[in-house]
């Protein structure tokens, strides 16, 4: 362990969310942030999780209770993708129209057991990009440059399919760096790191963002995954641990 | 799903390729697997197909349909062209559907079945992939089920209970099918041997109204089939997903027929289901094909979507060509017609996943393989990203505690106490949302305390920046505890002049050190060492006689008088594997002090 020295060390997803935004902000993209506690329409209705999803069931959801009789019960978000939706809304409200370029980094919420690889609370980091002219092809480009200065290297991203109900195409992305400063259980090997696609045109629709004339995509790895792979950290419990041989560390 | 591969080969005229070249050719354009097992001369795929496909795709004529587009193999003997002929009808059986939540019910009235074991391919096919065989006609329909994606049910016909209407006329009908909501409180034993009590929200198959099955779920026992079995009915129906689900979510009754039905299906399977069955009766179970009732009220109109090549291009970013997006719908077995660059496709009844054009552009390009899609710079932008306000605020204070010897932490927002609670929480602890960081900060000093002097540090401080509901509002907070100071809690003010990021400092930490989970045990040591003693030197020999177990040595006190200086070290002895014993601990510092002794200098 390190000599301990009179400064104290801020959380290791506190030191990440610090460095995306340092990243994202140079490629004019604008921090974005909501609340915790959401309502099912962020969380799930103008994402096109439909009512009767499993997804929506007790299980995995954290239902918080109603305030008063004119509230519906809200959630405790179980994604950040429902901040695309607040964010987009915010700004056609305020007459503003794309092009937007967004991350959303925070706390969400999974009603599960615990164990070395899921916690009921982590992080997630949403990344948005909306406007007449934007594609999957600027998708990969943005993440290749985000993983390269984030892994120290040169970072390429491979696609994969995958299904999410707000995007179509839906994929999952894998990223291979090289590099002699790229953490060495990373180096040169392809890793999972998150799940993106192109916005269904429908959310935009929910929106108020006519699809016919803009299109974007989205992208929401886990922060503390990220964080495990970055720093070979085995469990990720210790993320909220809040115990100091773990976050003196950094 | 569990995949067979030896199952996929019969789809083709010669044998797949390898499964782990299976396995590859799904994931990069269909579906991630799971993983593959070799099960006899078999081997099984575990293929996690996602939710919008489970319509097809939870079958091996859908994996194979799939394997065929990706690896360019026609699908030679595909089951939904099979020939069999199910327009024969019966006088025999009558089904009556009171619920739109059933969209089709086709019963086909076999007379003469010979039930007994399956023969050995059958059993082989359907034990790889996780399947017990019972007898060769409810094997064959679970068969079925898992070649095509349409779950069937077979009753005993001789068992059914046959109204008292039955038979008042020469020609009458010998038995009535009918599906309805089930009566509350109506109690069927299913053929798991368990009692289940219904509600009115689930769609129960009755026999001259008497209940039968579990809709979607699973079949009764009282009509269940065995050796003794003559006449059969088989059931190749289309339930609402939605209703399947709960239901079996209610019964705690999930099953390999529900969980397809809640997928949702296309009801055009109920037939494609009934001809795989109609296969069995000929070749392998025999008997007499009475006929058919197919009850259909309101059949699945025909399903397109279109899309540009134009459109294709601007959502991936790529140049691909007509041919290209023509190519992927003829390799897909997607009927079309192009004009001027406009594709219309006659979406395939089963693919309930398509419906707009983006679906097809997902179709193009995961066909083609993401691998098409090249990286391109995002088009500039003449805005300059505007500054959170928020996150400036909290980045100051961050910047701030640190500068002062304060670590971040991060608790649970769930609590004891507060004004929101959670209405699920799985374990029934802590059901509350915070309504203050300071119980969660003060429970985190306390359990820090103790490594103190592992960590090396003099007094533990500690702040969190996190959320609290409070006087019916979420607000961000900033904590702050240490041992010595008042605990503090302040809603974290946006910083309203912020205009621009300062460039704060990010981890430089290289790899996380694994920490041991075990008490530690301090202890020090002092001596008089002569002038001109490199307290460095010292403390290297006191390091090598300490040996592993020894994990910090910190020189913490000098002082000199007469001409000597006196150097204190403390020394933190901790195991990976155990809880030290103090007198391991003492054995090493009587190691030590011997050896500091042999080397001249005097132990205070």
């Amino acid at each position: 362990m390190e000599e301990s020295s009179a400064r104290g060390h801020i959380h290791p997803i506190s030191s990440l969310i610090r460095e995306a935004n340092a990243i994202f902000s140079k490629m004019g993209f604008t921090f974005a942030s909501g609340p915790l506690v959401e309502s099912q329409w962020y969380n799930f209705d103008a994402l096109n999780v439909p009512k009767d999803h499993p997804a929506r069931d007790m299980q995995d959801t954290f239902f918080v209770k109603r305030e008063n009789k004119e509230e519906s019960e809200q959630v405790l978000r179980t994604h950040t993708s429902g901040l695309q939706i607040r964010y987009m809304t915010e700004q056609m409200k305020k007459g503003i129209l794309p092009p937007y370029r967004v991350i959303a980094p925070g706390k969400v919420f999974r009603n599960e057991a615990t164990d070395m690889t899921h916690e009921a609370e982590f992080y997630q980091i949403e990344g948005l990009a909306v406007g007449e002219d934007i594609s999957l092809a600027h998708l990969k480009w943005t993440l290749e440059t985000f993983c390269s200065e984030l892994f120290k290297g040169s970072a390429e991203i491979r696609f994969r399919p995958s299904f999410f109900p707000f995007t179509e195409p839906s994929i999952e992305f894998d990223v291979r760096a090289v590099g002699e400063n790229v953490p060495e259980k990373l180096r040169g090997r392809w890793i999972e790191l998150g799940g993106a696609g192109m916005i269904h045109p429908q959310v935009l629709e929910n929106c108020g963002i006519d699809s016919k004339k803009y299109r974007g995509w989205a992208f929401g790895p886990g922060l503390d995954r990220i964080a495990m792979l970055k720093w070979a950290i085995d469990d990720v419990r210790l993320m909220h641990s809040a115990d100091l041989r773990f976050i003196n560390q950094f | 799903m569990k995949i067979s591969k030896l199952w996929l080969d019969k789809f083709f005229d010669a044998p797949l390729p390898s499964a782990g070249e299976l396995s590859n050719a799904l994931t990069f354009h269909t579906f991630e697997v799971d993983g593959i097992e070799r099960i006899g001369k078999d081997d099984v795929l575990d293929v996690k197909v996602t939710p919008n496909r489970g319509h097809d795709a939870l079958s091996h004529r859908g994996i194979a349909k799939e394997l065929s587009a990706i690896l360019q193999i026609p699908l030679a003997h595909d089951p939904f062209n099979n020939k069999s002929d199910i327009s024969k009808t019966t006088g025999e059986v009558t089904v009556k559907i009171d619920t739109p939540l059933c969209r089709r019910y086709i019963a086909g009235y076999i007379k003469g079945v010979k039930v007994g074991p399956s023969p050995a391919w059958l059993k082989e096919r359907l034990e790889a992939i996780g399947q017990r065989s019972i007898n060769n006609v409810v094997d064959a329909t679970n068969f079925v089920m898992f070649n095509t994606g349409q779950p069937l049910h077979a009753f005993d016909a001789g068992k059914l209970p046959k109204g008292p209407s039955l038979r008042e006329t020469k020609d009458g009908p010998l038995y009535q099918i009918g599906v309805r909501m089930a009566h509350e409180g109506e109690v069927l034993i299913a053929l798991d041997k368990k009692e289940y009590a219904l509600t009115g929200s689930m769609l129960v198959i009755t026999a001259g109204d008497k209940a039968v099955g579990i809709a979607g779920v699973k079949g009764g026992m009282p009509a269940a089939i065995d050796e003794s079995t003559v006449d059969i009915v088989i059931e190749s129906a289309n339930f609402d997903g939605v209703s399947v689900r709960k239901t079996a979510a209610a019964l705690k009754l999930r099953t390999d027929a529900s969980s397809r039905f809640e997928q949702g299906i296309s009801p055009e399977l109920a037939a494609r289901g009934m001809e795989g069955m109609l296969e069995f009766i000929r070749h392998q179970i025999g008997g007499t094909i009475e006929g058919f009732v197919d009850v259909y009220p309101t059949p699945q109109p025909p399903m397109y979507a279109s899309v540009t090549v134009e459109k294709v291009n601007q959502v991936l970013g790529t140049q691909l060509t007509g041919a290209d997006v023509a190519g992927v719908f003829t390799r897909l077995g997607f009927g079309y017609k192009e004009e001027s660059g406009v594709f219309e496709v006659h979406v395939p009844p089963e693919r309930l996943d398509i419906a707009i054009a983006e679906d097809l552009v997902e179709e193009v390009v995961r066909i083609l393989g993401y691998e098409a899609v090249k990286g391109v710079p995002l088009p500039a932008l003449n805005i300059t990203p505007e500054v959170n306000k928020e996150f400036y605020a909290a980045e100051a204070a961050r910047e701030d505690l640190q500068a002062k010897g304060y670590s971040e932490v991060f608790t649970s927002v769930f609590a004891d106490k507060g004004e929101r609670v959670v209405l699920n929480k799985v374990d029934g602890v802590k059901p509350y949302l915070r309504a203050s960081l300071l119980p969660g900060l003060s429970d985190v000093l306390a359990k820090n305390k103790p490594n103190k002097e592992l960590l090396g540090l003099k007094e533990i401080k500690l702040f969190e920046i996190g959320t609290i509901w409070k006087d019916g509002k979420e607000v961000t907070m900033l904590g702050t505890i240490s041992e010595k100071g008042k605990p503090l809690e302040v809603a974290l003010a946006a910083n309203e002049s912020a205009t621009e990021y300062q460039t704060l400092p990010v981890s430089s930490a290289e790899r996380y050190q694994a920490f041991s989970k075990y008490p530690y045990i301090v202890r020090d040591v002092a001596l008089w060492t002569p002038a001109g003693t490199n307290p460095d030197d010292v403390k290297e020999s006191i390091k090598k006689e300490a040996g592993e177990l020894c994990v910090k040595i910190d020189l913490f006190d000098t002082f000199s008088k007469e001409g000597r200086t006196s150097l204190a070290f403390r020394l933190i002895f901790q195991s990976f594997e155990r809880t030290l014993t103090e007198v391991e601990a003492n054995e090493i510092m009587e190691k030590i002090a011997v050896s500091l002794k042999a080397k001249g200098f005097e132990i205070r």
